[in-house]
């Protein structure tokens, strides 16, 4: 048999032959057995396919909204904070660059550092580093001097704080002989002009810590918003 | 569901209304799921490739324009079949199984259960329905679709048309084709299945 006259049969089963090539058909298969029977073993077949049993869905194939890729709408107080966040962070890090990279800021911690060597008594190692700092701190020398220090070793270590404040006040003249006047040259004028007056005004230490603390509490405020928001919708979609 | 029920859902599910598009799922899961063992000849590979369909049906929605809804989720479907036999062939995580039409190492179905049924008339359905997913198995792919959405589904040729994205008359030729390998290959079934074609027999009569 041709395929020609199969794809005839097939679609004659059908019903989607046209009245006149039905016809046709319908005539050779009176005379045509072979052709009949072709037939009817095609109508089985397309009925046993039928007649297949219907197979249900093993489970529910609805879609969670995370496997939609649905994102929950945000809660709108979400953006503002997200914005604040990176705002605070932006100037949180150009302080803390400003601060570090301005000339100031190594100078600014010097007097604090070292009227802290001083109070402490130290050693006499620590005499010379100790000199250059305590130039501008004659006001503190009295105090470590009288003052008995907290690890104070006896008269034996106030002597030596005396010791050194004369030594650095030796230092301030004219007069080089100590090791103390090698260092004392070197840093000449500098940190008694810089301490009195903040020239390139760096940002205070309390604002870049303000502004960290500001960013993290942003932050946490924009992801609790989230997190509450898409678990009240989930929560939601899940009763429906 | 009414014609006009489901246009108005699918427009929801258009604008992301996920309830809308679960309604959808829930109407037409089983018919994806049917249409997909049939293709696959696999429960677990079709409830995947259902799951897929459904979800690559949600995301792209919007490429839908009218037509035939079903029809449009039969591509969907056949697409992530083929996805599924592609990636079955790459890593087969099951052994190749000796044929068995009397499908003595096959799980039953659940409709064998159907308590209208005698022990005999299942066993000869079972039989039946191995056969025929046999023979189904061994057509080329795009012969199988066709014969899964014309007679199985019931598509009308040129809703199978659109939904393979193939001429009218190929899918005309394609079916006689399936059809008449269908019919060779279940003839070789003929003595171990008289009764049931005994009966497709006389009903053709």
């Amino acid at each position: 048999m041709k395929f020609r006259d199969v794809e005839l049969l097939s679609e004659y089963l059908d019903g989607r032959l046209g009245p006149s090539d039905a016809a046709r058909l319908e005539a050779r298969l009176a005379s045509d057995a072979s052709l009949k029977a072709a037939l009817n073993d095609m109508r089985e077949t397309r009925g046993l396919i039928r007649r297949l049993p219907q197979r249900r869905a093993p489970r529910n194939f609805r879609l969670t909204p995370k496997m939609a890729g649905v994102r929950p709408p945000t809660p709108r107080a979400y953006p503002a904070f997200r914005l604040a966040t990176a705002l605070a962070g932006f100037l949180f890090l150009a302080s803390v660059a400003l601060n570090a990279f301005t000339p100031f800021a190594a100078q600014r911690f010097a007097p604090v550092a070292a009227p802290a060597l001083g109070k402490g008594g130290g050693g006499p190692a620590e005499s010379s580093e100790a000199a250059p700092a305590a130039t501008e701190a004659p006001p503190q020398q009295p105090f470590a001097a009288v003052e008995p220090t907290p690890t104070a070793e006896s008269p034996a270590a106030a002597d030596l704080a005396t010791a050194q404040a004369v030594q650095t006040q030796d230092a301030l003249r004219p007069a080089p002989t100590t090791e103390a006047n090698q260092a004392a040259p070197v840093s000449p004028p500098n940190p008694l002009t810089a301490s009195p007056q903040p020239a390139p005004a760096p940002i205070p230490v309390p604002w870049v810590i303000g502004l960290g603390v500001v960013m993290i509490v942003c932050a946490a405020a924009a992801w609790l918003l989230r997190l509450n928001n898409e678990r009240r919708i989930r929560n939601r979609w899940n009763q429906k | 569901m009414r014609r006009m029920d489901e246009s108005a859902l699918i427009h929801s599910a258009q604008s992301g209304d996920l309830d809308a598009f679960n309604t959808l799922v829930l109407h037409y899961q089983d018919m994806l799921f049917n249409t997909a063992v049939r293709i696959l000849g696999d429960d677990d590979l079709a409830a995947d490739a259902t799951q897929d369909a459904f979800i690559s049906a949600f995301r792209g929605l919007n490429t839908y324009r009218g037509g035939s809804f079903k029809a449009w989720l039969l591509r969907t479907v056949t697409n992530t079949c083929y996805d599924e036999l592609r990636r079955k062939k790459r890593r087969p995580t099951t052994p190749l199984e000796p044929d068995s039409p009397d499908g003595s190492d096959m799980d039953a179905p659940r409709w064998l259960a159907d308590p209208a049924l005698t022990p005999e008339q299942s066993a000869e359905a079972v039989e039946l329905e191995h056969a025929i997913q046999h023979c189904l198995d061994n057509l080329p792919m795009e012969f199988r679709t066709v014969v899964v959405m014309a007679d199985l589904q019931g598509l009308d040729y040129t809703d199978v048309a659109a939904a393979t994205r193939a001429p009218l008359g190929t899918i005309k030729s394609r079916l006689a084709r399936a059809r008449l390998r269908l019919r060779e290959c279940l003839q070789a079934f003929g003595e171990l299945l008289p009764s049931a074609f005994r009966l497709e027999g006389e009903l053709a009569e």
